[in-house]
């Protein structure tokens, strides 16, 4: 019961704060209010009682968020969002294909019949269990992301360095 | 079962005002922020699906490493990009990148 | 109880690192000089800036506290007196002190002032540069204790501190923790002579007195997560547990703080550079020299 109310609780501010991101004309305040959301549903990780994927999820996204902060404030029209100009378009199909996507999903979610709701595993056992499948045989999935991980950094390092004596 | 499905309404509410953004927004940044809202929809179905219905596969778990990688991954080549274009053409406004020719 | 019990030790530790401070910094020892400045804080007037932020404003100074507070909950002071201990102890420590670079990122973009947001943008900057090794540090003390329960990690010293086990990875927490803390010489968001206070500048009153507060209180978490993490806690052969920690945790914020002294200002450029291009490699080697000795040795 408990746990139904906070995971309701927190799920219910990261919605709040996803809705603020695109409501609000500030970038900073844009920014910070999708870390807030990602926290939230870190926190959301942790009343379902996955301990580890949580804390994992507030930390990544805290440091991601505020470097798009960053970024934002770098190539933004508008950071402080005081000039009241309007940043969207096709707001007629977008308003309506986020409806549908979304009463979708919630659709999925209520009519089908998802089977009997297991017992929770101790976070201690989560940490090794996860431990052991990375080790043992998801091995090669995480191997393929660290490479992918590297091939990215250098691909994004190599569009956004300036080439030297050209300009 | 209440707790999995109100986190999968949390996940589906997420999925629509993501896309509502990701489409609306004519800024790159904001789209990538879009995106990124959408991905932490599927991420809280994820982890409700892991945890309510099969704790015992941590493949459950493997699959949102992956996905929180993949966020990462997608802001950091988008920043990129946009600072590529920012250079070429002074703005990132997607309204101004339609056509093909420089 | 257990709780109170170590919130309150926090707080006492937070005022003797405050005292501390202030005899490295001015080189008088006035035992009574926090409760004095602290009162005369609150009594002072709070100036708020022309059209700030309002909500990073407010929020900038509690979060810093909170962050602090958050951090210290899951360090053990003895082994019974730890506010929560988590079984994902050591990862939960790092993730609270990322809060602490987004609280100072508001602090930074809030108060509508130039010195300010400087200050707060270098920060990022130099979080950037210090939280891979902070991340890579704590892994190799969670492969030696095979757990990243807090308290597990201590018993796991009780043969040989971390400090000895693996020295690479202790200089680098170290030099890291300085900097989640903003201490000199890795001070860029307040840098006091160079931007005039930094993120600290626009605040007055008792916002600047919970903000101080906030600092002493993250001072106090990171020499208690370096003597945890890497110094063996409570462990030791004549005194109780809880005198242990606080010596150790006392012994090693007075060596961040006397460091600040002797060594200029770094530059968010140099701390980016020698923290990707000497750090990381350190740090990945680190961890390699910790496996080899845990599974050959």
């Amino acid at each position: 019961m408990l746990q139904t109310v906070f995971t309701g609780l927190f799920g219910l501010a990261a919605i709040w704060f996803a809705v603020v991101v695109f409501r609000t004309s500030s970038m900073v305040r844009s920014a910070l209010a999708l870390l807030f959301s990602q926290a939230a549903i870190g926190a959301m990780f942790l009343a379902m009682q996955t301990e580890f994927l949580g804390v994992l999820q507030l930390t990544m996204m805290a440091t991601e968020m505020a470097i798009m902060a960053i970024f934002m404030v770098m190539y933004m029209m508008d950071p402080g969002g005081l000039g009241g100009m309007d940043m969207t378009h096709q707001k007629r199909a977008s308003q309506v294909s986020g409806a549908l996507g979304g009463l979708a999903a919630l659709a999925v979610a209520f009519f089908v019949g998802w089977g009997p709701i297991a017992a929770e595993v101790r976070p201690g056992e989560q940490v090794r269990g996860l431990g052991l499948e990375i080790m043992e045989r998801s091995m090669l999935i995480f191997e393929t992301a660290g490479v992918t991980i590297l091939t990215a950094m250098i691909a994004a390092t190599a569009i956004a360095i300036k080439r030297r004596g050209k300009e | 079962m209440t707790t999995l499905i109100v986190a999968l309404a949390v996940g589906a509410i997420l999925f629509g005002v993501g896309l509502y953004g990701a489409l609306s927004q004519t800024n790159l940044v904001m789209i990538m922020m879009g995106v990124e809202v959408i991905l932490g929809g599927a991420l809280v179905n994820l982890v409700a699906f892991w945890r309510f219905l099969h704790p015992e596969a941590y493949s459950g778990q493997m699959f949102v490493l992956i996905v929180m990688t993949v966020m990462a991954l997608d802001m950091a080549v988008g920043f990129g990009v946009a600072t590529g274009r920012f250079r070429a053409r002074g703005s990132i406004e997607m309204e101004e990148a339609r056509d093909l020719k420089g | 109880m257990n709780a109170v019990m170590a919130i309150l030790m926090l707080l006492v530790g937070a005022y003797l690192v405050a005292v501390l401070e202030g005899w490295v910094s001015t080189g008088r020892l006035r035992p009574a000089g926090p409760i004095t400045s602290g009162l005369a804080l609150l009594g002072r007037e709070s100036v708020v800036p022309r059209r700030p932020d309002r909500i990073f404003f407010e929020v900038a100074p509690p979060l810093l506290l909170v962050a602090a507070l958050l951090a210290a909950a899951v360090l053990p002071l003895s082994p019974g007196l730890i506010v929560a201990d988590l079984a994902t102890g050591a990862l939960f420590v790092n993730a609270a002190w990322v809060y602490v670079m987004v609280a100072l990122l508001m602090a930074g973009w809030g108060p509508n002032g130039a010195y300010a947001m400087v200050g707060g943008f270098r920060f990022l900057g130099q979080t950037v540069g210090y939280s891979m090794l902070i991340v890579m540090a704590l892994t190799a003390v969670a492969m030696r204790a095979e757990s990243l329960f807090t308290t597990e990690v201590v018993k796991s010293q009780a043969a040989l501190p971390n400090a000895i086990y693996q020295p690479v990875g202790f200089v680098l927490f170290f030099l890291a923790a300085m900097a989640v803390a903003f201490l000199p010489p890795l001070d860029l968001p307040t840098a006091p002579g160079e931007l005039a206070g930094g993120v600290m500048a626009e605040y007055t009153g008792w916002r600047l007195a919970v903000m101080r507060l906030g600092r002493a209180v993250l001072v106090v978490t990171l020499a208690a997560a370096v003597s945890v993490f890497y110094l063996g806690g409570w462990l030791g052969p004549v005194l109780p547990p809880w005198a242990w920690s606080a010596l150790k945790t006392l012994l090693v914020a007075a060596v961040m703080l006397l460091l600040g002294r002797y060594v200029p200002r770094l530059r968010e450029t140099h701390v980016l550079e020698w923290g990707w291009k000497i750090g990381i490699p350190l740090a990945l080697l680190n961890i390699f020299y910790v496996g080899v000795l845990l599974l050959v040795v």
